[in-house]
């Protein structure tokens, strides 16, 4: 008996020192999952996630699926970081909906979650982070709209089936330019993950409308591999600056099709700010502080005309170590 | 009875169906789908498919396969793309990235030949190996590089080189085409690689140097599946790390519709040729007429299904 009341002390004395290791704010672990690990977009996440780590003094885990955009390779990360028993979880879920019983799981065991970048379904998260897209994708219409004088036709590159936050914006695109009066001659073909799947739809997509001949007068891209596919089949096409084009996202190339008047105009989010803000909703929501349950990022249009302005260049060279 | 022979020419079928499917697409868009402009693209956007599933026909006519296929293509790709950025010339820059490929293909070879692993298995890691490889040189994104010059393999023609009719990049691939139908049919490297997958004990004791035509084989695949990775490159002018992801199954299913079997000693080069162009039709009219994805991903399996219950038949009426 005696031995037996020495022994749970011994674990009561081994669990608090385990605790006392484990409670210290140094040690709290903060597992975050992107959707992929290779998109510029995700590397600037990285970069302000890591610095808000170092301001909050939290560990930062960053593990994407191993197969960009796979989604049964982001439940199993999930997974295995519950298992492994993170402080807390940050995600940028690839669908809204398949990852909902996953992150039920991980809040059951005492684990809270972030979600950023794109929504998830259901109430288990603490905070949801992000864009809000459908008002990104109304800045792209409304400035459709103005380039193109309130008539025209205009044609949607969409992403891929069941991504929450491109399918907002497409949604809110097409919202936009329906209310200022164009007219939607293709909104049914997606791009997918890749650029070059996404350059031979766009050329299909291209003389499938007559676009040579005036059966196309705008086209919106909703992320950055479908923009750079679309800006790659107009080039090809010979048809890059005599359609209105409007893309998401950024990068070097995609820059230089501004300066040349290829592209009209880039929505940009801020994705150094969302992975940034995430992890320290995240550190807080740890630390028992209050955080909003809803935290909008923002996107600004960036144009030939304001590219250059202090403000725009760096949401655009996010500061990456 | 001359057309009876005429269908038991292992590649009439697929050229049929690709001629019906391409004919039911102009029926359906006659103003748009029939323009020469179209045929253009769509040999252009074959082109990837098309001289890896060259390589494809070798491997799986001697009774192999092949997945590291999309791998070995997205690696060219990223090398390609590193030494442009590093200053190298573009010649010196397509000729590393499809010996790159090559060694990969002669990997698979000696571990297939020489170690006795299964092809499938083999194959499998180094799909999993190869784009791992890509996605660490890449340091995990898409390399912007200088095109210096490469991209207009594959870009429409300028009107002052209307007279190529389709891009070099095309040409390229048709003369690869034909070259490696001519060394199936016509040399003896072509018919040991037909012995080997009908049987290999046979071909064994009849005397062929199995190991050493399997290693050359893969090797060959694997150079192949470089020149498509060159042309990935030139078709996107940047080196993309995760690009040609599940490339593999669209080559075997050209391969399959093109009347190989899987158990070897089967297959048309001109007939997987045949069955990447009926892929990329079904795709690019799928567009054209607006249909969603769900149903051109229906339309593209049950072609596959259809394809081979066909060849199935003929192949049971010429046994008779």
């Amino acid at each position: 008996m005696l031995n037996r009341r020495a022994l749970l002390a011994s674990v009561a004395v081994v669990a608090a020192f385990g605790c006392k290791k484990g409670g210290g704010s140094g040690a709290l672990k903060i597992a975050v999952i992107p959707k992929g690990t290779t998109h510029e977009f995700w590397k600037a996440v990285h970069a302000g996630a890591e610095k808000a780590g170092k301001e909050a003094n939290v560990e930062i885990i960053w593990k994407g699926p191993l197969k960009e955009d796979d989604l049964k390779a982001q439940i199993d990360v999930v997974q295995s970081f519950t298992a492994q028993g993170v402080s807390g979880i940050v995600l940028a879920p690839l669908s809204d909906k398949a990852l909902v019983g996953s992150v039920k799981a991980a809040v059951d065991q005492k684990i809270p979650v972030v979600i950023f970048d794109s929504d998830l379904a259901g109430q288990d998260h603490a905070s949801f982070v992000a864009t809000d897209n459908r008002a990104a994708g109304r800045v792209a219409g409304d400035e459709m709209v103005r380039l193109l004088g309130g008539k025209g036709k205009v044609a949607v590159l969409r992403y891929q089936e069941g991504s929450a936050s491109t399918n907002h914006r497409e949604e809110g695109f097409l919202e936009a330019a329906r209310k200022g009066g164009l007219e939607i001659v293709s909104d049914n073909q997606y791009g997918g993950a890749t650029t070059e799947s996404a350059l031979s739809k766009s050329e299909s997509l291209l003389s499938a409308q007559n676009a040579a001949s005036g059966g196309v007068n705008g086209v919106f891209a909703p992320n950055e591999s479908t923009t750079f596919g679309m800006l790659l089949a107009l080039q090809k096409s010979g048809l890059a600056g005599k359609l209105k084009f409007l893309g998401f996202d950024a990068s070097d190339k995609l820059l230089d099709g501004l300066k040349k008047g290829e592209l009209d105009g880039l929505v940009v989010q801020d994705p150094f700010k969302i992975g940034y803000l995430a992890v320290k909703t995240m550190a807080a929501h740890l630390r028992k502080e209050p955080v909003e349950k809803r935290v909008d990022t923002g996107a600004k249009l960036v144009t030939k005309q304001n590219l250059d302005t202090p403000e725009i260049q760096t949401l655009l060279h996010p500061p990456i170590q | 009875m001359k057309l009876r022979r005429a269908l038991n020419v292992p590649w009439v079928g697929p050229l049929l169906a690709l001629i019906a499917v391409y004919v039911l697409f102009v029926v359906l868009r006659p103003d748009t789908f029939a323009r020469t402009a179209n045929l253009v693209t769509m040999a252009r956007q074959t082109v990837v498919v098309g001289v890896a599933t060259v390589g494809m026909t070798l491997v799986i006519v001697h009774g192999g396969i092949d997945l590291s296929v999309g791998s070995s293509v997205a690696l060219t790709s990223v090398v390609v793309a590193k030494l442009l950025q590093g200053g190298h010339s573009p010649l010196t820059a397509c000729l590393a990235g499809v010996l790159a490929a090559g060694v990969c293909g002669a990997l698979n070879g000696a571990l297939i030949a020489r170690a006795k692993m299964l092809p499938f298995i083999v194959t499998l890691g180094t799909m999993s190996a190869l784009r791992g490889a890509a996605k660490g040189l890449a340091n995990e994104q898409k390399i912007d590089a200088p095109a210096g010059g490469l991209d207009a393999l594959l870009s429409p023609l300028p009107p002052s080189r209307a007279w190529m009719l389709v891009p070099p990049g095309v040409w390229i691939a048709i003369a690869i085409a034909i070259l490696f139908a001519w060394i199936l049919r016509a040399t003896r490297f072509g018919r040991h690689i037909y012995a080997i997958g009908s049987n290999e004990q046979t071909a064994r004791l009849c005397g062929v140097r199995v190991e050493r035509v399997k290693v050359s084989v893969y090797a060959l695949a694997g150079l192949l599946a470089g020149v498509s990775g060159v042309m990935s490159f030139s078709n996107l002018t940047v080196g993309d790390p995760t690009t040609a992801m599940g490339l593999e199954l669209d080559v075997i299913a050209a391969v399959v519709i093109g009347g190989g079997s899987l158990s070897g000693g089967e297959g048309s080069l001109l007939g997987a040729i045949f069955g990447a162009c009926l892929m990329t039709v079904v795709k690019t009219g799928s567009t054209y007429v607006g249909l969603p994805n769900w149903v051109q991903e229906i339309l593209t399996g049950a072609i596959i299904i259809v394809a081979v219950g066909l060849d199935r038949l003929r192949q049971k009426r010429t046994a008779r």
